[in-house]
């Protein structure tokens, strides 16, 4: 609890800092009431939940992030760009493997940058239905492997403090 | 050294405009509202992402740089949260066939 104070105030006075650019004295003092009022606020609507983080595993997500969403947008580009336009767009409904709660809203923000995918909604057998813009592509696989790498990342459950 | 990661920067912003035409010839081609929120936020995201990088080398500092970070990440986050609630209630209004 100590800790994660600790670090989301921290957090949020390096915000400040990189939004207001001063220096003085007086933008320092206001900047920590902010931070402060910032930290409060935060535990209060997202308290921090028990949860082991992996670093490896989060580097590993981070990067497949940043590359998914290079090959996500060059192919959205050519997509968009070619005189044929081809796409065919449709939906597929994937079974989720992470269980309800924040962890599963996380992953949908992270599966939207993935490459032809957009998650939609959810059915009501529980799966999720994600749009793709070319059905021809193996979306239910790489939703599942963005998933898997999300929750290698963040162990839920798995209590440290 | 400077003078080259400008120009290095100035190529990268240059790619990302690329990817903002791009996504804007997808938001105007795609046929369906849900492929044209493909365009925007594949493609622009994309887009921003490198114009951020290109204008790293210009940054007055650290915590300017800092800024222009932030600014690409409040609007992955805020892009990717707007386009899965537009896509749920363009579903909701139009379920595909």
């Amino acid at each position: 609890m100590a800790a994660a104070t600790l670090l989301r105030a921290s957090g949020f006075f390096t915000l400040w800092l990189a939004l207001d650019g001063g220096t003085q004295a007086a933008d320092l003092a206001i900047g920590l009431l902010a931070a402060a009022l910032a930290t409060r606020a935060s535990l209060a609507l997202s308290p921090p939940v028990p949860r082991r983080l992996a670093p490896l595993a989060m580097l590993r997500l981070g990067l497949s992030v940043l590359r998914a969403s290079l090959v996500a947008g060059l192919d959205t580009a050519r997509r968009a760009l070619d005189p044929r336009l081809p796409i065919r767009p449709g939906e597929a409904a994937v079974p989720f493997g992470l269980p309800p709660g924040p962890a599963r809203d996380q992953f949908r923000l992270l599966a939207s940058l993935q490459p032809g995918t957009l998650p939609v909604a959810v059915d009501p057998d529980g799966r999720l239905l994600v749009h793709a813009l070319d059905t021809r592509l193996p979306v239910e696989r790489e939703t599942r492997a963005v998933e898997a790498l999300f929750a290698a990342a963040s162990t839920q459950g798995a209590a440290r403090d | 050294m400077s003078a080259a990661l400008q120009f290095l920067g100035l190529l990268l912003a240059a790619a990302g405009a690329f990817f903002f035409v791009a996504g804007s010839a997808g938001l105007i081609r795609f046929p369906d509202q849900l492929s044209r929120l493909h365009a925007l936020t594949k493609a622009d995201n994309l887009g921003l992402g490198l114009v951020a990088l290109g204008l790293l080398p210009f940054a007055a500092g650290v915590f300017a740089a800092l800024k222009l970070l932030v600014i690409w990440a409040l609007v992955l986050l805020s892009g990717a949260s707007a386009a899965q609630m537009v896509a749920e209630r363009v579903r909701a209004a139009e379920p595909p066939a």
